[in-house]
């Protein structure tokens, strides 16, 4: 059963096209690489998927539902959430208090949220910072804090935006180990990376973007065997 | 028909006054990115100072522009570096708070120094006008429009032409890209604010012998300015100067068939208008 | 690394129990303390309390700063003064259609000025308040204009016809201030102990980020704003039925939107007792200028001489300096102590922590 079907999304800024007629789909509980060049149109889908924008033409489907013209929160609550590519901490909030904001997506009771949210401090192994400000976090703690907060919100779907994004090769490998704990819990996932190994380790699936276009899609064995692919990586250096 | 004509003359008269205001203000949030709510009050100084001059030693308002234009740059770039530097990466709020602050330190000296009585300056051409074809146009406003319109004009030269000039566009377009070309965007700010006033000062200059002058001016100005040049575009000087006449027509306009008293109110609508539906303004790239 | 800026752990059992005191002591305060002049002080301190803490509320926590909050001060001023001096309503029932007033226009105004963020917020925001002050002005029919509206009799509170309370002294006034004050810090702080508080603070760190996590801007921004203006219109009825007079330079004016925010940054932003230490440093300053205290005392004192051409200034012009000073305070605190006196003093005692540790 597909939970997110992309249909045909394009998306244009003036007379920039930023995402073209792609489409895809997503099944419940895979891990879905999104990958691509820079300004391939990654972020961009995400923010049409995630009601930041709305696509200029097509549809996003989630678990059956048009999601087109949502806002960001409906979509939140209807169970798809995402991380940004630049971490947007709460800063002058402490780091439970952070992943409480998303716990009480799904419940109005502080102390309910404050377990929720605790549950998935210790998930992503930041206990020994609960109590101190996200601004002062450095920029690993601040990925898994996100991640955390973003769980809290009891999410069907989660779209990671370059999560690994300026980790060390011991703060990738948690992440990473993080995403596979995900998925047992039955969460669908799509990842936007740059880090090709760690892409290949994780993925079910591979989309691979170029130009705002579906340049292909496949197992990971398929993609890194397609010249298209090596041809669009290589092109962009 | 003879009424709209002469309130639509009169307002674009004094529309060319406002360009001025709307074209100081935008080159500063421009190169600086900061909404300088001061802006008025340099306009009251410039005022004051023009007053004083010409009671105390009868020059000209029009001709006391030549004093008036260096003095005001130089006080543009004194504020710049030891206050609002101190702000340009902070909050946008904290930097409207303390232009906001330095705006109300301004008039209220000015008020302590010199009362707030009403100032009139009267010089013998104050309140004569002249006819063009059937219509009345005053004589003050249009020796205003015509200084304006030549200043405008420098100014394009100025930035169009210059190596400073061009200078300054860099650093509006982009701030950290011309900071890797070289240019010196503290001093680009220094003299990006140092024009804004001296083109504040100037404009109030420039209407002193029409309008009163009382030290809380400015911040009816500064509401205008600001209308101005979200209405042209922030940082675009083509749109403020548009900006600046269209204000000034619709100000006149609205004050003919609304009465007076509302004349602000117009101004302010229009403005609420403006953000709402068009805040990237007539020319203006997308805002911050 | 620990930062001790974090707004919401609770302060300690200390604190509430001091504050109790504190406040038990205030109600004793008319019993014992006859003179007028405190008490007017203080009722100035409640007002200002109000009307800092109300703003605190969509500007500290929610990070929407509204520079036009005067609009809502003159619609609980105006509603309550119309309805009392030209209807007979008396001010018990003209507050809570004060209320009613700011409220509906706030939500007008929200839905106008909310699409737009930072800067332009705050611009927009003046500009909805210079309208209602110039609108104000112009509607002489319904708000006498420039000319402002003048009490000419409180009418006694009674219940099943005896008297509470008249209203010729200062003290129902202190009172009511004092509960209004109370009132207020209840509400700040259920706030900032519910969901809302949780999500006015995520708005305002990332508005981004709060919507992505499933919370609905438009909703929680109005419902700050909502709060916020509701309570600033109790302080506009109580400064207005105090006074007794109000016109719209006074009630509707950008200085008294300024006033407020600054009630706020000086004490700390996002705090409970932020715009308390506010209000307890502006107050007793604009009325030592306003009442010419300072140059008296300097003259008394001896340090200056009455008849000196500073002497002169000083009596003569010093009492209309209090903007003056608002202005120089609010340039001062926001080069130097953005986060308030508060804010200052947790960082000094983080430093000394730092060095401790």
């Amino acid at each position: 059963m597909a939970i997110l079907e992309i249909r045909h999304v394009s998306k244009f800024f003036g007379g920039l096209s930023a995402n073209s007629d792609v489409s895809f789909e997503l099944e419940q509980g895979m891990i879905m690489g999104l990958i691509g060049p820079n300004g391939a149109g990654k972020t961009t889908l995400f923010n049409c998927i995630t009601g930041y924008y709305p696509p200029s033409k097509g549809e996003v489907v989630f678990n059956g539902k048009t999601m087109n013209g949502l806002q960001p929160d409906k979509v939140c609550k209807l169970g798809m959430a995402r991380t940004w590519q630049k971490v947007r901490p709460l800063a002058k909030m402490s780091v439970v208090d952070n992943v409480m904001v998303g716990a009480l997506c799904r419940t109005n009771s502080l102390k309910v949220a404050r377990e929720m949210a605790m549950e998935q401090v210790r998930v992503v192994r930041l206990e020994h910072r609960t109590d101190f400000l996200a601004g002062g976090l450095p920029i690993g703690e601040r990925k898994k804090l996100e991640v955390a907060r973003v769980l809290a919100t009891q999410p069907k779907l989660l779209l990671l935006d370059e999560v690994m994004g300026g980790l060390n090769p011991a703060e990738s490998e948690e992440i990473i180990r993080l995403i596979l704990d995900i998925r047992t819990l039955g969460i669908t996932q799509m990842v936007i990376e740059h880090d090709m190994k760690a892409i290949m380790r994780i993925s079910d699936r591979i989309v691979v973007l170029s130009s705002g276009e579906k340049l292909a899609e496949g197992s990971p064995d398929e993609i890194v065997n397609n010249p298209d692919v090596v041809a669009a990586y290589l092109g962009s250096e | 028909m003879n009424i709209f004509i002469q309130s639509l003359i009169s307002g674009i008269l004094i529309g060319g006054v406002y360009a001025l205001i709307g074209i100081g203000l935008t080159i500063i949030f421009g190169v600086m990115r900061v909404i300088n709510f001061a802006h008025g009050d340099l306009l009251m100084l410039g005022m004051y100072g023009t007053y004083y001059l010409f009671t105390l030693f009868n020059i000209d308002p029009f001709m006391s522009i030549i004093i008036t234009i260096p003095l005001m740059f130089l006080y543009g770039g004194f504020l710049q570096k030891f206050f609002i530097n101190r702000v340009l990466g902070s909050l946008p709020q904290n930097q409207i708070l303390l232009t906001i602050g330095m705006g109300l330190v301004m008039s209220n000296v000015v008020m302590l120094a010199f009362t707030s009585d009403y100032k009139i300056l009267s010089t013998t051409y104050s309140s004569s006008s002249f006819s063009i074809m059937g219509i009345s146009v005053s004589t003050p406003l249009v020796i205003s429009f015509v200084i304006t319109a030549a200043i405008t004009a420098a100014l394009y030269w100025f930035l169009l032409k210059t190596d400073t000039g061009q200078a300054i566009r860099a650093t509006a377009q982009d701030r950290e890209a011309a900071q890797l070309m070289g240019i010196n965007v503290k001093r680009m700010s220094i003299i990006a604010f140092g024009l804004g006033s001296a083109l504040a000062g100037t404009a109030g200059a420039l209407i002193s012998p029409t309008y009163y002058i009382f030290p809380q001016v400015g911040s009816i100005f500064t509401l205008k300015a600001f209308v101005i040049t979200v209405l042209g575009g922030m940082g675009s000087i083509v749109g403020a100067t548009l900006g600046g006449v269209l204000i000034g027509i619709a100000e006149s306009i609205g004050g003919v068939y609304f009465g007076s008293g509302w004349k602000e109110v117009v101004v302010f609508v229009l403005f609420l208008l403006v953000l709402l539906f068009k805040p990237a303004g007539l020319m203006g790239k997308s805002n911050t | 690394m620990k930062f001790p800026l974090n707004t919401n752990t609770g302060r300690g059992n200390l604190t509430i129990i001091f504050s109790l005191a504190i406040v038990a002591l205030l109600f004793m305060v008319p019993t014992y303390v006859q003179n007028t002049y405190a008490l007017h002080i203080m009722i100035l301190i409640f007002v200002n309390i109000v009307m800092g803490s109300s703003w605190n509320i969509l500007g500290g926590y929610t990070g929407q700063y509204s520079v036009g909050h005067s609009a809502y001060f003159g619609m609980g001023a105006y509603t309550t003064m119309i309805l009392m001096q030209f209807r007979q309503i008396p001010p018990w029932y003209g507050v809570w259609a004060g209320m009613l007033a700011a409220l509906v226009i706030a939500l007008i105004i929200g839905s106008i000025c909310f699409r737009l963020r930072g800067p332009y917020f705050v611009l927009a925001s003046i500009a909805v308040a210079e309208i209602f002050r110039v609108s104000a002005l112009n509607l002489k029919n319904i708000t006498n204009g420039a000319e402002g509206i003048l009490i000419t009799e409180i009418p006694p509170l009674t219940i099943n016809g005896s008297v509470i309370t008249d209203f010729s002294s200062k003290v129902p006034f202190y009172y009511t201030g004092l509960v209004f004050v109370l009132i207020v810090i209840l509400v700040t702080w259920l706030i900032q102990h519910s969901k809302l508080g949780y999500f006015f603070q995520a708005i305002r760190e990332d508005q981004d980020a709060a919507h992505s996590l499933g919370i609905s801007l438009t909703l929680y921004k109005n419902t700050a704003l909502g709060i916020s203006a509701v309570l600033t219109s109790l302080s506009g009825s109580l400064y207005a039925l105090y006074v007794g007079f109000i016109d719209p330079s006074t009630v509707l004016s950008l200085e008294l939107s300024v006033s407020i925010v600054l009630i706020c940054i000086i004490g700390g932003i996002g705090t409970i007792f932020g715009p308390i230490i506010g209000a307890l440093v502006l107050v007793p300053l604009s009325e030592a200028l306003r009442s010419n205290m300072i140059g008296q005392s300097l003259i008394s004192s001896g340090l200056v001489r009455a008849e000196s051409p500073f002497g002169t200034f000083l009596t003569e012009n010093l009492s209309h300096a209090h903007v003056l000073i608002y202005g120089v305070l609010v340039v001062v605190v926001i080069l130097f102590m953005p986060d308030g006196v508060l804010g200052f003093f947790k960082a000094l005692s983080a430093k000394k922590h730092k060095e401790a540790a």
